[in-house]
């Protein structure tokens, strides 16, 4: 019985190859796959603009960060994954996702790892696949890429859609390992930890003061009109005001966009990111924006480069995907 | 069970080999260029767990920086930030090491995947395969130094056999001058040999040749040595102490009176022996120092037969003015005018198929070396030579050749080594092995040049001196100018700090980068070593010599002053008799010419009697005694003439 849902090495995309053809036999037609879904897919959500309840003055403003910038952050969490096709049978691609983890502290300077983990998932549309298959591939517990709520249309049968909601499901499944770390980090971890991405996907995460969420990618800005502009405006070491993320099926977040680097002549979100943190006690939410952002902005070197998100980008991040591209 | 310091890695681009593998270590683990590692596989080879043991020839250390551009801007160009940026970057140390051994040795396969241990002190023995020559009751092992990485002190060990002979023999030392790497890791060895040479082997000597400074002058002096020395020699089995029997051998100075060493104070003089050959010892090796302009076929000839019908024998001619006993210099210079002045008589041009022009050649030759020679060559013929056939062993017998001209030295050389080999080949010199330590190999068995007997002696012990017990230790600044056939077999081969523009020639092309530059920045004390059992070179580190310094005991010990002929002879002989005085010397040598003088005092010394007074003075030839003129007595007149002969005085 293949063991899906670990560490082990023994779970590889080669080890998924070679089970699946023994128990597919000449049903599928197995081909090296040419890269992930990842690489080969460039559908993304489509940009957009959402107006955002202030948290700190009436509208969205420019504030400077002032004071020293000083390194706080004690561990840094990212994840990845990778999704390629294993076979078509009858035009229903079969999935083999595998997501990843890690939290890397910071000790004297060096990262080790606090703790990582990695998994593997099948996935496979039952809606698509004949019966006998389906129940051929039973041992490898696989997730349905098919499967949707009552109150959504039935996915389409287009391969493109069926690798897409796979791939979807690859992302959910890499936040959920994202989260149990960070909410393993928030019990038995001491001190702040840059988590790359949002922290509204767990409760516990969201309300802990010692995650930090770094949000790299502006698909989704939080600013209209004036706003926009304000933001676009801002300059290194400035940040805007706080306001509130309240996604309906999420636990709110305080967040602001913050200026790491000198964007004269680049695009306009060069060195631009969005911070989330828990939802404090308003007051001090000014504050404890400013103490953040101090935080780093001190993490502007090392450069992250070659990532070609480097100025967005906190080595401790680069140095995590790096250990997850090793391992995984 | 100690904890791994690496990893082994292996990439299409970096694979590994039979002979090399890679590994990376902790920034702080304490590998470096010349560790002993040993690597464990993790999968069996024929039912056993392979085990790779390699010592590191090259490092390397990068970082995920692609660019040092992206290092200058994530710091804006100033270096002293960096020390500010929150985190160190990632960083491997990656080494390379050649293999020294694998267990199993068959089947010989790439080295595999697997942790990396530093080496134990039982891992280095099984890794420069020494347990073969290390075990209980075949011990031939003789320390050469220290291993040293990370915590382990390793003993080193060299092979008797394969130093001393004879599965291989002779040992080769490059190293810069002034660093006194050479003469110290000789002495050092010798004292090393001395202490561990196998009893099964029997005996073994040393003769060295002290062609520059007083460095091999106090051998059996105590030198100064530091605790850390004191340690090694504690964990190499070896005394710290100096060599408990030494013999000093120099030729006199040119006026034969004082003996021309560096080592010539009185309180030193108790072993210091005079080296003087005579007509025969010279005209042997004449070829050493007549090179091929100076003796054709013609004078070679003649110098047969000189040596062959004139030498030691009496000799008669009849166009010659008087028979000859040729056994000295002096004796030869007469012959030979005996000889010319009979041909000039004669008008002749030829005497016994030997033209004139040959002759006067072959005389003045030879008549030059008792020049260039003296002191080393005595017009008397008295031979004070090196004791074979009484070798004693575990002796260290110095030829103190520094103030000599070069041919001096090299008929010195050329002789002692070549009775050494006679000896040794009748197994009658005193003693089963001799090492021979000889500097500035560069200079006697040069590279390029024309072929020279000292050469040509030097690569015949080469090649054939092991199976004789004749060893030869050779230093030298530069191995690449060395005769290659000479270094080549050289069993073992030992590196002090080396010459960068040494290192750049061909034959150090076989050693990594990282290998070559820690040559060039060795400390006094390290040298790297190269022998039989070892498949690659190991450095190691060994003691300063137990003896004293030469400029401390130069110091110490200020050479004699040149003092008159009387003091001289008095100072010579004090040596034998202390009681003797100046007095009685003058006394006793009186109105005697010089060279009856010296003639008696080389006796002397050279048989050392037990009565001393009695037998110099026996040695001086008697001087004629006052006869006492009796009165002369009264002749009878003579007769006088008649007056009348016609012849007498009346008229």
């Amino acid at each position: 019985m293949p063991h899906y849902s670990s560490e082990t090495q023994d779970a590889s995309f080669r080890t998924a190859v070679r089970q699946l053809k023994a128990a597919l036999g000449s049903v599928a037609h197995i081909q090296d796959a040419p890269g992930t879904i990842e690489q080969l897919s460039r559908s993304e959500e489509a940009p957009r603009t959402v107006a955002a309840r202030s948290l700190e003055g009436p509208t969205l403003a420019a504030r400077t960060v002032g004071g020293s910038y000083e390194p706080r952050f004690v561990a840094f969490l990212d994840g990845v994954q990778q999704s390629r096709v294993v076979t078509y049978i009858d035009g229903a691609p079969i999935v083999h996702g595998t997501a990843a983890a890690v939290v890397r502290e910071r000790s004297d300077r060096r990262l080790r790892t606090w703790a990582h983990r990695i998994e593997h998932r099948l996935y496979a549309p039952k809606r698509h696949l004949p019966a006998a298959v389906w129940a051929t591939l039973a041992p490898f517990a696989p997730t349905d890429s098919s499967a949707h709520d009552a109150d959504e249309p039935a996915p389409s049968r287009h391969p493109l859609a069926t690798l897409d909601r796979a791939m979807r499901m690859v992302q959910q499944h890499r936040e959920d390992l994202e989260q149990r770390l960070a909410e393993r980090w928030c019990v038995d971890g001491v001190g702040p930890v840059y988590i790359d991405g949002g922290i509204s996907g767990s409760e516990r995460v969201a309300r802990a003061r010692c995650a930090i969420g770094v949000v790299k990618s502006h698909r989704t800005l939080y600013a209209e009109g004036d706003g926009l502009t304000i933001l676009f405006r801002l300059r290194q070491g400035q940040r805007s005001t706080l306001f509130a993320i309240e996604p309906s099926r999420r636990t709110p977040v305080a967040s602001w966009y913050l200026r790491l680097r000198d964007a004269t002549g680049r695009d306009p979100s060069f060195g631009l990111v969005r911070v989330e943190i828990a939802h404090d006690t308003p007051s001090e939410l000014g504050e404890r924006a400013d103490e953040v952002s101090r935080w780093l902005l001190a993490e502007a070197t090392p450069l992250a480069l070659p990532d070609s998100r480097w100025d967005r980008m906190a080595y401790g991040i680069r140095d995590s995907e790096e250990f997850l591209r090793a391992i995984t | 069970m100690t904890s791994a310091l690496g990893r082994v890695v292996a990439t299409e681009r970096r694979p590994n080999t039979p002979h090399e593998f890679h590994f990376w270590t902790a920034l702080d683990s304490p590998v470096g260029i010349g560790t002993i590692v040993r690597v464990e596989g993790t999968h069996p080879v024929e039912g056993q767990l392979p085990q790779i043991y390699g010592i590191v020839v090259e490092g390397f250390s990068y970082t995920d920086l692609q660019s040092p551009l992206h290092d200058v801007l994530g710091h804006d160009g100033s270096p002293d930030s960096a020390s500010l940026s929150p985190t160190e970057r990632a960083e491997i140390r990656l080494y390379t090491a050649a293999v020294l051994r694998q267990l199993p040795e068959e089947p010989l396969q790439p080295v595999p995947m697997g942790r990396v241990f530093l080496a134990t002190n039982d891992d280095v023995s099984v890794a420069l395969r020494m347990d073969g020559y290390l075990k209980e009751g075949a011990r031939t092992g003789i320390p050469i130094g220290i291993y040293r990485a990370g915590g382990t002190d390793a003993p080193i060990y060299l092979d008797a056999d394969f130093l001393l002979g004879p599965e291989a023999a002779h040992l080769n030392i490059t190293g810069v001058s002034g660093l006194a790497t050479k003469t110290s890791a000789v002495e050092w060895l010798l004292q090393s040999i001395f202490t561990h040479f196998p009893p099964h082997k029997g005996s073994v000597a040393a003769v060295c040749f002290n062609v520059k400074g007083p460095d091999l002058c106090f051998l059996d002096k105590e030198g100064t040595i530091e605790k850390a020395d004191r340690d090694l020699y504690e964990k190499l089995g070896v005394p710290a102490e100096p060599f408990q029997r030494v013999k000093y051998y120099a030729p006199y100075k040119a006026d034969g009176l004082s003996i021309n060493t560096l080592r010539s104070n009185e309180e030193l003089s108790g072993n210091v022996h005079p080296l003087t050959w005579g007509l025969r010892e010279v005209l042997q090796y004449a070829e050493v120092l007549l090179n091929k302009d100076d003796v054709d076929a013609k004078a070679d000839a003649l110098i047969d037969f000189i040596k062959e019908r004139v030498l030691d024998q009496d000799f008669t001619d009849p166009k010659l003015a008087r028979p000859h006993r040729v056994q000295s210099f002096a004796d030869l210079e007469a012959w030979f005018k005996d000889v010319l002045r009979s041909l000039e008589k004669a008008d002749d041009q030829t005497w016994r198929t030997h033209h004139v022009a040959t002759i006067r050649k072959v005389r003045n030759r030879l008549s030059n070396i008792s020049t260039r020679c003296a002191g080393l060559v005595t017009d008397a013929g008295t031979v004070s030579d090196l004791p074979f056939g009484s070798f004693e062993d575990r002796t260290v017998y110095v030829i103190d050749v520094a103030g000599l001209e070069e041919d001096a030295q090299d008929l010195i050389f050329a002789r002692v080594v070549s009775r050494l080999r006679e000896h040794l080949e009748r197994r009658d010199l005193g003693v089963n092995h001799v090492v021979v330590f000889v500097d500035e190999l560069n200079k006697y068995a040069p590279g390029d040049g024309p072929d020279t007997y000292v050469r040509k002696m030097l690569l015949d012990i080469s090649e054939r001196g092991r199976y004789l017990g004749l060893v030869l230790f050779g230093a030298q600044q530069f191995r690449s100018q060395v005769h290659r056939r000479v270094v080549g077999n050289a069993g073992t081969a030992l590196f002090g700090r080396m010459d960068g523009d040494e290192l750049a020639t061909p034959g150090y092309a076989v050693l990594s980068l990282a290998t070559r530059t820690k040559l060039a920045t060795l400390e006094k004390g390290q040298l790297m070593v190269r022998h039989p059992h070892f498949t690659q070179p190991v450095f190691v580190r060994f003691p300063r010599p137990a003896v004293m310094r030469g400029r401390d005991g130069a110091e110490r010990w200020p050479q004699a002053s040149d003092v008159d002929f009387d003091h001289a002879i008095l100072r010579t002989l004090r040596v034998l008799d202390p009681s003797i005085s100046l007095q009685w010397v003058q006394d006793v040598i009186g109105i005697h010419e010089e060279s009856d003088v010296v003639r008696a005092r080389n006796h002397t010394l050279q048989t050392r009697p037990s009565d001393v007074k009695a037998f110099f003075r026996s040695q001086l030839p008697s001087l004629a005694p006052k006869a006492k003129v009796a009165p002369r007595p009264m002749s009878t007149a003579i007769r006088g003439t008649p007056f009348d002969d016609p012849y007498g005085e009346g008229r």
